[in-house]
């Protein structure tokens, strides 16, 4: 170690070169050249020689290889405080409350890092809730709700004519219009769907103290004011009623689609499941329509009648009443042995029977009232006392505003929850009385149809960034809370009206005053803040039910049986009845992609609306048109839509006709809710989309136009409607083009009570069998009588199964599953599935993992075809026919998770393989996009990416597609690529979550504690999945009963799903 | 040197020497091409510009913009592999088993339908790699050591069984072509004068020097090769049909396949010799060495291989009847009358009714309609392959699944071009390469030649 040793860093050091070691100490040497460079007039034409050109080639090709071997760091920045109650990677559920004037439902939101990303019933409360699971009712509306949050085209500020405002110039334009109006003493409108909220009708109650010629006027888009006018005239209370499916043993319904678009569908749907489980006392349920609605399509008898028969069919089944009760004939009812034996049901099951009626008549209604009192339903099956507050809209009222309008009676009209200048029938009467209107301010969260024509715009928050209070039936509460922050500038349409009344208040601290006093008396012995904070945390207040009382009727039959055959109107040739889908209801969603994508649970049609035609009337009008008038029935993929041209009254759409099994023949039927935004409004993203011809417009046409204010009330029928086929054709994308399920009873099986309550497992649910050689039966002879069932059989060593672990399945119930479909949009909302538009549909290319088949019956049976001695051949041809009175076959089918997988064995990367808890895994990251695996799953349930779908195909409509959409993702799930297959995973995230949630509180699985997306959707219980391992399970116990069944299971592919078959309530086998 | 029996008739028509036959095999090559040629060579080339840019269309936007759906996952894509792997079939056939069989026939065509079993199979390698959705992980299908912790390929899976089964094949298939190019290679390389020509043959020549223990050699390699060869041309078809026969969608999952598929193959290879032969003898002025006998055996091996064809297509319909299997009946039904029934009774006539006129030898030693029937035999092996994947497909187990396929301009695009390619491929050949095995011909000459025989034959009488 010598002292002297001397460090030296450079020659410059060890020379000790001191200019040079003064330039080292400067940073930035003055000397540099750059100036001189970069300044040099010449530099530009510098002559670069050849190996300097090859040095700045190699350096920069070299620098800009080594640039892109790296991948863009993306920081994610952490919290510098994190909220006490976000983990991320752990999500969080809030409860809160869906309504939006068509559906209500108690519901749970799930956030992640502060972003809902899923809705689901509310499993412990709200009138919504299936208390035998316990699961909350959602329907495919409600659970898609989610994705409106994200809608990039929602207003983001207050909007005057002028073009974007301010929340301080909106006010006080609005607050002097208001003046202004009320100096001109002129009636200052608010025009509203119905409210139910207690809180909102006090804001408006404080409007009106305010401003004294304030008036609150409710209308719904699609109206009740008939049942509720009957109700007035029967019984003195203009109220919707509750209606009680569980206690109905016998249900007739005439054109009332009460499982899908009519009434209070959440609680009904339910409700009425839970009466058809054949192990129970199944329900007996009648279907008067024509149009073949999903309630039709549960019916366990259909009966096929022309809209303008509806009332006589009414009187029918009245008289038929009457005469057994005693009670008084109406007279000139239709004559109908199975409305006969419809009648005798209900008498049967008098007092625990139910008719209801989709008519909008009052007449008509007044009847229904009459029959439902003659079979003493009031009190059992109907309850007043504990009415319903929906649909409080009175369309008299309604017309007379816009009559008042036009007569410049108006000096402001307030709007929220609707759109008259789109869903009016008298759209053009309102839309010049809004001109004559001196203020007209829509809470629209879009520049929609009515809102763009108003002065001013101040948009309303979406639900989940908002505060509200419910109060859907007498002693029923419910709250909604936001979920997230407001992602723009709006504001609750509330809040507004408080704000123009003068107060300051803000609208949850008006909610919650409003329920401080009217909760005092509810609770007692609580403080009011643990009483809020529960009701918060649950959603809902506690209820309080009173005892339901039968009343009487009072209700002038004779007056009500004339206006009723009066309704009808008269038969035509063809008669038009609207209806609204499964996922587009009423028209508001229609700018959600996930409904547009969702396929209509019947005709199987994505992206358009259409007209419902009986197929002998459909050929009739492609004779001449279409090459063979049977082509217009095979409608889907490249085969177009005959186009027909729809008159009635002033109004005419030219829309596809579609071919729907069980339509009424000389009937159509025409959804409402679309043809949004057809003058370029803009509604939301996927209202609009570009057809074939590359033309953007809207989806679907508006079929509201054929609406008809009649009797008083709005009649969604019409008479005298014509009918010509254009000469042209449309393309349609179906999901399924296929009618039948051709007699294959190994897929589809179904039976009728009585076999079924005989139990003799083997006439209605006969395992499949192999024979074998050997002595199975013990006989002494070896021979065909020898069989073993199939699931002895195994080509190779089988996969851990029984008693192993977990192994984890479904179990679907097809008796219990209505076919709304909301298990379809939770899952598209759970797992990430990317919407393809309505061309990669078309190309049946669709990316749902679960879809909904539906099956028609066809009269073409296979046993008794070849026992006649008919050939195979004409045999299959016509077993393609379904029924012109079909039965209908709703089956949920997702991937079967096969425990001896087809696709497992023949992908060559192995990127599709068993886990040990049986489930069928695909790792994306691993797929090369072979599609072998699509191809051998007998089930056809693997989708393949053909596109980038995520960014540069169809990007207009894909929620993952624009940077506010994709909030709406999972971050569980794996967002897939272009070229890679996938599937239904039995959202194996939950299973994780579920299992470690477990593994922490050192317990086992509990079941019932993991849900797969679609069997929390399934409020009515079809869909229930758990641990096939677990022999306390619900699954288990489901798949070892003698209803349950695999789907093709003679092949041999042992799936983890099993089937319960379907069982009708009806007389004659079906099977 | 053997005589051959005089009633034998012979393989090289004319009075032809030594020297003969090297001009005129070397004649193409040496002199400037003919003007068809570059006509040919244009239009081939087109097409094939065409369908490359439909692939990297294809590659560049996804699988989406072939016609495929849910359903039919695949259609034209396989379709065209197994067709182009069919044809792959004759080459190796004629000249690995017809050699162990001493067929000497086999020796005026052997060339050319190697060429074009090697064009054919890179042609057929080409599809299951486009439509992989994922080409770019194509590589994951060889069981590579990996660092994925260590990830095997799926050896159960079918699809790679036909990775190795082709891989093999064209390897063999490449090796035993070059082989075999080797002597004429040098013949070429001592002929030319041009001195780049004969620095290029030279080096393809691998400096054969001609002698006879290089004769020797390549006369045992020859042989070696030929047994290799010969399991191969039954292994890859029957590898092939596997990915059809293991499944078990109905019309697929049947054990007929293997042998069926076979045939099939060789049915369309040597109706695909045809084609080019017959267009080949005729520009290329090699009528003395590719003779109507040549044709005429060709014919009947496309007799023999249509009836077995024939055979197959009326078993599994037989099978599906006696099978009693719900699905597989309706299968069958359905292709024979069910919305493809088009597809099936062109694939009918084509494959099995209109190979059966050549049991008239008239016909079968007809150029012109020998060449119009390798066309028919050729769409009709395509059809069948359409037959097998897209109508079973399109309605298996599930109704409620069941679609039709709509090819699109890709689909089309990218199998012209694959005849583009394959056509530009085989004109190359066909302008720089001996297109007959000439020291091989040379062989036969004085045995077969028909000047000698008939000379032998007088010496006989006389």
């Amino acid at each position: 170690m010598s002292s002297t040793k001397r460090i030296w860093m450079d020659a410059a050091d060890l020379r000790q070169d001191t200019e040079a070691i003064k330039a080292r100490e400067s940073e930035f040497p003055q000397e540099l050249a750059i100036d001189q460079v970069l300044g040099d007039a010449n530099f530009n034409g510098a002559h670069t020689g050849r190996r300097d050109f090859l040095k700045f080639l190699g350096f920069s090709l070299g620098a800009a290889t080594l640039a892109a071997c790296e991948t863009p760091v993306i920081k994610s920045i952490p919290y510098v405080t994190k909220p006490e109650e976000i983990t991320p990677g752990v999500a969080n559920w809030y409860a809160s409350t869906f309504y939006d004037g068509q559906d209500f439902a108690s519901i749970l939101v799930k956030t992640r890092e502060g972003r809902p990303i899923h809705i689901k019933g509310n499993p412990q409360f709200g009138i919504n809730r299936n208390p035998a699971l316990p699961k909350g009712v959602v329907n495919a509306r409600i659970n898609s709700s989610v994705l409106s949050l994200y809608d990039n085209e929602r207003l983001k500020v207050p909007y005057s004519r002028e073009g974007r405002s301010t929340w301080a110039d909106a006010d006080k334009a609005i607050t002097d219009g208001l003046n202004a109006a009320i100096a001109a003493d002129k009636r200052i409108v608010v025009l509203t769907n119905t409210v139910i909220s207690p809180s909102t009708n006090a804001a408006i109650a404080a409007l009106k103290a305010r401003y004294s010629t304030v008036e609150h006027v409710q209308h719904d888009t699609i109206s009740y004011s008939g049942v509720t006018g009957a109700n007035l005239k029967s019984f003195g209370k203009r109220v919707f009623p509750s209606y009680d499916f569980t206690k109905a043993d016998a249900v007739v319904s005439l054109d009332a689609d009460f499982l899908s678009s009519w009434g209070s569908t959440t609680e009904y749907t339910w409700q009425y499941a839970s009466r058809r489980n054949p192990d129970g006392a199944m329900n007996k349920h009648f279907q008067v329509e024509a149009r073949m609605s999903i309630t039709g399509a549960n019916a366990d008898a259909r009966i096929p009648v022309k809209p303008s028969e509806i009332p006589f069919a009414v009187i029918a089944l009245h008289d038929a009443i009457a005469k057994k009760s005693g009670g008084v004939s109406v007279g000139g009812g239709m004559d109908s042995a199975e409305l006969n034996q419809a009648a005798d049901a209900l008498w049967n099951a008098r007092g625990r029977s139910l008719v209801v009626c989709g008519s909008n008549d009052e007449g008509v209604q007044v009847l229904v009232n009459s029959i439902n009192s003659m079979l003493g339903n009031y009190g059992s099956t109907i309850d007043l006392d504990n009415h319903t507050y929906f649909f409080q809209g009175d369309d008299a009222v309604a017309a007379q505003l816009v009559k008042d309008m036009n007569a410049g009676a108006i000096g402001a009209v307030l709007m929220a929850g609707v759109n008259p200048a789109y869903s009016l029938s008298n759209a053009a009467g309102f839309k010049s009385g809004l001109s004559k209107v001196g203020l007209s301010v829509s809470f629209s969260r879009y520049a929609d149809e009515t809102a763009s024509l108003c002065n001013w715009i101040c948009p309303d928050n979406h639900y989940l960034e908002s505060w509200g209070d419910f109060m859907p039936k007498v002693g029923q509460y419910a709250l909604a809370q936001p979920v997230i922050g407001k992602l723009f500038d709006t504001r609750s349409w509330q809040e507004s009206v408080l704000k123009w009344s003068g107060s300051e208040a803000k609208w949850n601290d008006f909610i919650k005053q409003t329920w401080q006093a009217n909760l005092a008396a509810h609770s007692a012995g609580a403080s009011f803040d643990s009483v809020w904070n529960q009701s918060l945390h649950d959603g809902v207040l506690a209820s309080h039910t009173m005892p339901a009382t039968p009343v009487a009727f009072a209700g002038d039959l004779g007056t009500a049986a004339a206006a009723a055959k009066q309704a009808a109107n008269g038969a035509s040739e063809w008669e038009l009845s609207l209806y609204a889908t499964e996922a587009i209801g009423d028209g508001q969603h229609a700018n959600n992609p996930w409904l547009q994508e969702m396929p209509d649970p019947l005709t199987k049609i994505t992206w358009d609306n259409y007209v419902c035609m009986a197929g002998s009337d459909l050929m009739r009008l492609a004779d001449g048109v279409m090459r063979d008038p049977e082509d217009a029935l095979k409608v889907g993929e490249q085969s177009p839509a005959l186009q027909v041209k729809v008159t009635a009254g002033t109004s005419e759409i030219v829309l596809p006709a579609i071919f729907s099994p069980g339509q009424k023949p000389g009937t159509i039927a025409i959804a409402l809710g679309y043809g949004r935004g057809a003058n370029g409004e803009k509604v939301g993203k996927a209202a609009c989309t570009t057809d074939h011809n590359g033309v953007f417009g809207s989806v679907g046409r508006n079929a509201y136009p054929f609406t008809s204010l009649r009797n008083g009330s709005v009649s969604y029928d019409a008479v005298n409607v014509s009918l010509t086929a254009t000469g042209e054709t449309y393309p349609v994308a179906i999901t399924q083009t296929h009618l039948t399920h051709m007699d294959r009873h190994s897929i589809v099986r179904e039976t009728s009570v009585g076999v079924y309550k005989a139990g003799d497992r083997n006439a209605y649910n006969k395992p499949h069998t192999l024979p074998v050689h050997e002595d199975v039966n013990e006989d002494g002879v070896i021979d065909s009588r020898d069989r073993k069932p199939v699931a002895a059989f195994d080509l190779w060593a089988e996969h851990p199964v029984e008693g192993v672990g977990h192994r984890w399945g479904l179990s679907i119930d097809l008796n219990s599953c209505i076919g709304c479909g909301a298990c379809i949009t939770a899952c598209n909302s759970e797992n990430n599935i990317s919407v393809v538009g309505k061309d990669e549909v078309r190309r049946s290319r669709e990316m749902h993992w679960l879809r909904l088949d539906r099956y028609y019956s066809s009269d073409t049976k296979w046993h008794e075809g070849r026992e006649a001695g008919e050939s195979k051949i004409s045999l299959y041809t016509r077993m393609e026919e379904p029924s012109e009175r079909p039965t209908v076959f709703f089956m949920p089918v997702m991937c079967q998770h096969c425990n001896h997988a087809p696709c497992e064995t023949v992908c060559p990367v192995a990127a599709t393989t068993h886990s040990n808890e049986g489930l069928n895994q695909m790792v994306y990251n691993r797929c090369i996009g072979t599609r072998y695996c699509a191809n051998n799953c007998p089930y056809k349930v693997r989708r393949f990416n053909w596109f980038n779908y995520v960014s540069d195909k169809f990007g207009e409509v894909n929620p993952a597609w624009d940077d506010l959409g994709r909030m709406v993702l999972n971050p569980d799930v794996t967002v897939r690529a272009r070229g890679v297959i996938e599937k239904c995973s039995m959202c194996v995230q939950n299973i994780q979550a579920g299992k470690l949630a477990a593994k922490k509180a050192g317990t086992p699985v509990k079941d019932g504690s993991i849900e797969t997306a679609c069997s929390a959707a399934c409020g009515t219980g079809a869909i229930i999945f758990g641990d096939l391992n677990d022999k306390q399970s619900m699954v288990r116990g489901k798949a070892e009963g003698d209803r349950s069944y695999h789907m093709l299971e003679e092949i041999g592919v042992k799936p983890n799903v099993n089937y319960l078959v379907k069982v009708r309530n009806t007389e004659a086998e079906t099977a | 040197m053997h005589a051959e029996a005089a009633i034998r008739e012979p393989l090289i028509l004319g009075h032809k020497t030594y020297h003969d036959v090297t001009e005129d095999i070397v004649r193409p090559i040496e002199n400037k091409a003919p003007r068809g040629w570059y006509i040919l060579m244009t239009i081939a080339s087109l097409i094939a510009a065409y369908g490359t840019g439909c692939i990297l269309y294809l590659i560049s936007k996804g699988i989406g913009v072939w016609g495929l759906n849910k359903t039919v996952d695949w259609a034209w894509d396989i379709t065209n592999f197994v067709w182009w792997v069919g044809i792959g079939h004759a080459g190796t056939l004629i000249s690995a088993v017809l050699l162990l069989f001493r067929q000497r026939w086999r020796m005026a065509i052997n060339r050319s339908a190697e060429a074009m079993t090697i064009f054919a199979v890179i042609m057929a390698a080409t599809f299951p790699g486009i439509h992989m959705g994922r080409i770019w992980m194509a590589y994951w299908v060889l069981p590579l050591p990996n660092q994925f912790g260590s990830l095997w390929v799926n050896f159960n899976s079918p699809l790679l069984w036909d990775v190795f089964a082709i891989s093999t094949y064209f390897s063999v298939s490449l090796v035993f072509w070059y082989i075999g190019l080797i002597p004429d290679f040098a013949t070429i390389r001592d002929k030319v004068t041009k001195p780049t020509m004969k620095k290029i043959y030279g080096i393809l020549s691998f400096g054969w020097t001609g002698n006879a223990k290089a004769w020797t050699r390549f006369e045992e390699v020859s042989l070696v090769l030929a047994g290799i060869a010969t399991p191969l041309v039954f292994s890859v078809h029957s590898v092939v049909s596997m990915d059809f026969a293991t499944s078990i969608i109905p019309g697929w999952h049947t054990t007929i396949f293997p042998p069926y598929f076979v045939s099939g193959a060789v049915f369309s290879g040597f109706a695909m010799v045809q084609t080019l032969l017959l267009v080949m003898r005729k520009v290329m002025h090699l009528e003395a060495y590719i003779t109507k006998k040549h044709i005429e055996y060709m014919n009947i091996v496309i007799i023999v291989t249509g009836s077995i064809v024939g055979v197959a297509y009326i078993t599994e319909l037989f099978i599906s009847w006696y099978s009693g299997v719900e699905y597989e009946s309706y299968a069958f039904i359905n292709r024979a009358t069910g919305p493809y029934l088009w597809a099936y009774w062109s694939m009918m006539t084509c494959n099995v009714i209109s190979p059966q006129l050549f049991w008239f030898k008239k016909l079968r030693t007809h150029l012109g309609f020998t060449f119009f029937m390798s066309i028919v035999v050729n769409i009709g092996m395509w059809f069948e392959r359409f037959v097998i994947i897209v109508t079973s497909l399109h309605r298996d187990y599930m109704p409620s699944a069941w679609t039709m396929f709509h090819p699109t301009w890709v689909d089309v695009g990218v199998f012209l071009g694959t005849i583009g390619i394959f056509f530009t491929l085989y004109l190359l050949f066909a302008r720089y390469f001996p297109v007959l095995a000439l020291n091989e011909v040379k062989s036969i000459l004085k045995t077969s030649g028909e000047s000698y025989k008939q000379r032998a034959a007088t010496h006989h009488h006389h």
